[in-house]
Formats: C-alpha cells, structure tokens, sequence
C-alpha cells in the first residue's frame, strides 16, 4: 500500500469525490442548470442534461478508464515509466484512417466512425506488433520500434493536415488534441472495458510479478511470454477505443498509473480498479473544465488534462 | 531429482558444456566451480527453463524439462538469479510473498510462511521497507527469502553470497546446507572455500567441453584445482 494503508477509506473517498464530480458535470455547462432540473421533466434543462451531458460524462468516465488501464500495462510491459498507451502507434493508425475520412468528405455515421478509427488503430498495433515479435516480445523492441513508427505517423498527419483546407484543419486540430465532443454513446466500449478488467484482475499476481522484471516473473512460474503477449493486445484494445471515441488524449495515460501507484502501491489488484478510477474521475474533470472554462467556447479537453496533471503529477512526485 | 543425459548447453550457437552426464538428488548440495565465462550461469538457466538452447536429455523429478508447465516447474525449482533486475517498489514482505505465486495456497499460509522466511534470513526488521531503498546486501537477502518461501524441491543458487558481509555468508550457507537435507541445492560459486566447507558435491566445468563431477573430496583435489586455475594447462 502506498499513502493509503486502509483500502476500504480510499474506496470511500473515491466513489464520494467520483458522484460530486458526476453531479457538477451533470449541472455546468453552457448554461448553469439548477439542482432540480436532474429529476424535474418539466425543466426546460431536464433534456440538456440527460441528452447531451450525460452520454458525453459517460464516455469521458470510458476513455480515461481505457487510457489509464492502457498507461498501466504498457509500463509493466516495456518498463519505462515514460511509456504511454500511445506508444504502440495506435493513435498514428487511428488518426491516419479517420484523417482520411475526414479529407475525403465522406460523412459516416458516428458508429462507423468510431470502427474506423478502431480499426486503423488496430492494424497500427498489428504492424509494431509483427515489427516487434521475434519468437517472444521483446521490451526494448517495442519501445524502438513503437517511437519510430509514431514519428512515421506523425508525418504523414503533419502532410494530410499542410494539404487540407482551413475549415477541415480546425476539426482536424480539434481531433488530435482530444475531444470528447464528437463521442456518441455505445453499448462496445462498457462491454470491452469490463471483460478486460475481470480478465486483468485474475491475472493480477503475475502481473505483479511481470514488474519485478521479466526473468523474476519467469522464474517464479510467470508464462511471460504469453502474458507479455496478452498484454500488448489489451493495450492496443483498449487504446484503440479510446482513440477512436475521443482522439489523442495525452497525459491520462502517462500520469494516472504513476498517481495511483503512489496511493496504493504496486500491487495489480489494487492498480487495475483503482487506475479506472482515477483516470475515469481525472478525465471527466478536465472535460468538464474544457467545456465551461470559455465558455460558450469548448476548448480541446487535452489541454486540461496536460494542465492539470502536470502540476500534479510533480507535487506528488516531490512529495514522495 | 534434476538428470542430465548427453545434455549439451548452448549460447547463441555456440556450444558451451558438451554431453555433461550428471545427476542431483535430494540430500545433495552440489557446487558448480569454474572460470568466468565457462557456462555456469547459462547451465542453471537452462535447468530453471528459462531458456531452451540445450540438446540431450534434461529430466526433473522424471518429467522431460521442455513438456513441464511453467507454474509446476516453479514448484519444482526455484532460481536465484545472479544479478536483480530493475524493478518497481515492492514492500520487502510482498516482494518475499511473490515466492508463493506458483502454489495456490491460501492467503494466511503464504503470510505464515513469509513470516517464517523473513525469520529464517534475519530480515525481519526490513519489513514494511521499499525493496528499492534497501542496500546491496539486504536486496539480495530478500531475493534469497523469496526463493526460501516457494518451497520447491530444487533450488538453484547463482553466486548467492554476492553482496553479502561475512557473518550472513556463514549464517546463510547453514540455511542452504539445512535445505538440502530434503532437496538437491545446486550452487553456483566462486568461492572455492566455502564450496569445500558446505558442499557435498562438486561439477567442476573445465572449458573446452571438459568436466569433472562427483564427490566433493574427489573432485576439490589439489591436481583438479591446479587445473582449472592454471592458465596453460588444458585437457583433452
């Protein structure tokens, strides 16, 4: 255990400061709603909050559950602190097949938007992957090979974005920055998230393992490299629908499992739920500040998460 | 029991032991001596299955090594790896609890047995402390209670006594030596004395596919140390 030597009071805290957090969202926005308007139908807001605060509150509780669990794994899997879900190229994939769509003007329905970018994420994964994959996964190859291939994406975003017309590169900004704006609701995401973290949490211990190194898990009787495999692909799942709901959302990711390791320690079973919630709880505020900071303007939500994770991330670092 | 039957250990490709016949029961603490370089290490990795590049026949407790699952081989061998890797802050009594993972004992017979191990390396004190902010010594004290707690029948030591001050080297040799009076500990050392005083059994690995095994009053002959510590010498 970490800061919080009793469990249960950290549970407590969290699922007290998670329903404030909901409820303020549920009530900020471009206009400021009164209390009753929750539970009210005859409240002119009863449909605002419901129809357009509500789905969007619960798809930025998903992506930053997704990235933080994602953030978590890929640290275990490569050892370096600096990992990020974004490091199996994923985003790169994804912004390349949605970028397209986008430039080309076809205009898909939300769900087939978010397939695309699925899907684009996917294949970038699969080609790291096969970059990667030399009779086991080796660390240090994907973390190579992982920043290059992003840098290889990178470019080709930065051609796609110098060649297309200015009302297109504003949306297209928007998207790579995160948004949650464009996200709509489905039934996928809840699914995939909670079968991911029930299969996580019965292979908690080795994981825990996998942390002391890859030979120590080994030894001890870890299958590393099925783990490490199993791994790679819940990362690349879960990153994958993070990107195609929301875009690139940075420092989730990054700063979430360092936060909760600090309050809970290094043990899996504690890390898995706890990270979704952190990083559910820390994405829904800076979503909520992003939409009524300026308000009526809605500012990209990557900025707040970069805003506030960094001081805070450097406060707890110095503190312990 | 661990046998070796025309096993042939390889690094890389190349070759390092060649057809070593040699077999380690219960009750047995052998020593494996020999320059740097010569194949110690990879011979241990190979027999904790962490690496296949050998040929010939490796058999545990009777079971061809490479047909053995990797949770049931921990309860058969634990390893003492030489160097620790890095890693995360893990308290020293969950790092020892790691130990257990191969078994699927329950929850207060994995603390028992931590309690016991910490008791049996004298690390008691280290309890609650990140296994980060320990010193050389007590890192490698908590890596061999870790080993201690998965209990299983073989243990294998690469150079155990590394980073530690004389008195624990003593206090620990009596651990191993009361260890295999029920299992086979296979240790790998440098340090010829201590491999006289405690071992029962010796693989002296001699280079150039050369090897000497048996007894340890057999093997730690004046001759066969000449031998293997002198430069020019070399056998065919």
């Amino acid at each position: 255990m970490g800061v919080f030597h009793n469990a249960s009071k950290l549970w407590l805290v969290s699922v007290l400061l998670m329903l404030g957090l909901i409820i303020t969202a549920l009530l900020v926005g471009s206009v400021t709603t009164p209390i009753n308007a929750l539970w009210d139908a005859n409240s002119p807001y009863y449909e605002v909050i419901w129809q357009l605060r509500f789905p969007r509150i619960i798809n930025a509780l998903m992506v930053g559950a997704c990235l933080s669990l994602a953030g978590l794994l890929i640290q275990n899997l490569v050892k370096n602190p600096l990992a990020d879900p974004y490091l199996l190229g994923v985003s790169g994939g994804a912004a390349a097949v949605q970028l397209l769509v986008i430039v080309t003007g076809l205009s898909l329905a939300p769900l087939m938007l978010f397939l695309f970018g699925f899907v684009g994420s996917l294949l970038a994964a699969l080609l790291l992957l096969k970059l990667s994959y030399h009779g086991e996964l080796r660390p240090n190859k994907i973390t190579l090979n992982g920043v290059v291939l992003a840098f290889g994406f990178a470019a080709f975003i930065s051609f796609v974005l110098a060649t297309a017309s200015g009302q297109q590169v504003k949306s297209m900004m928007f998207w790579l920055m995160g948004d949650l704006s464009f996200a709509q609701f489905n039934w996928l995401m809840p699914i995939l998230l909670l079968i991911m973290m029930l299969l996580l949490m019965k292979k908690a211990r080795a994981l825990d393992l996998l942390a002391r190194g890859d030979l120590f898990a080994q030894k001890s009787g870890v299958n590393t490299k099925q783990l490490n495999l199993q791994s790679f692909v819940m990362t690349a799942l879960l990153t994958s629908m993070a990107v195609a709901q929301a875009g690139t959302i940075g420092f989730v990711g990054l700063i979430i499992p360092h936060m909760v390791r600090l309050l809970v320690g290094y043990q899996h079973k504690h890390l898995i739920p706890m990270s979704m919630v952190v990083g559910a709880g820390f994405l829904l505020l800076a979503d909520t500040l992003a939409r009524t900071v300026m308000n009526p303007i809605q500012l990209p939500v990557g900025i707040f998460t970069a805003m506030i994770g960094v001081p805070v991330f450097l406060w707890l670092n110095r503190k312990l | 029991m661990i046998s070796l039957k025309k096993a042939s250990i390889f690094q890389e490709s190349a070759v390092l032991i060649r057809n070593l016949d040699v077999e380690f029961n219960p009750g047995e603490f052998w020593g494996i001596i020999g320059k740097n370089g010569v194949g110690k290490s990879t011979l241990l990795n190979v027999l904790a299955g962490m690496s296949n590049h050998y040929e010939g026949e490796i058999q545990i407790d009777g079971q061809p090594l490479n047909q053995i699952n990797h949770r049931v081989r921990a309860q058969k061998i634990s390893y003492l790896l030489q160097e620790q890797e890095p890693c995360l802050a893990f308290l020293v009594e969950e790092a020892i609890g790691m130990g257990r993972f191969p078994w699927l004992t329950t929850k207060s017979e994995d603390i028992d047995i931590t309690g016991e191990v910490m008791n049996q390396c004298q690390i008691n004190h280290l309890q609650g402390r990140s296994i980060l902010k320990l010193s050389g010594g007590e890192r490698r004290k908590v890596e061999i209670g870790t080993c201690l707690a998965q209990q299983s029948g073989h243990l294998l030591l690469d150079e155990p006594l590394n980073h530690l001050d004389v008195v624990y080297q003593k206090h620990i040799m009596q651990v191993f030596k009361q260890y295999s009076q029920r299992n086979a500990v296979i240790m790998v050392c440098h340090d010829i004395e201590a491999v006289k005083k405690y071992c029962s059994h010796v693989l002296m690995l001699l280079g150039n596919d050369c090897y000497l095994s048996g007894t340890s009053a057999t093997i730690l002959t004046e001759t066969n140390l000449n031998k293997l510590f002198d430069d020019s010498s070399q056998l065919n």
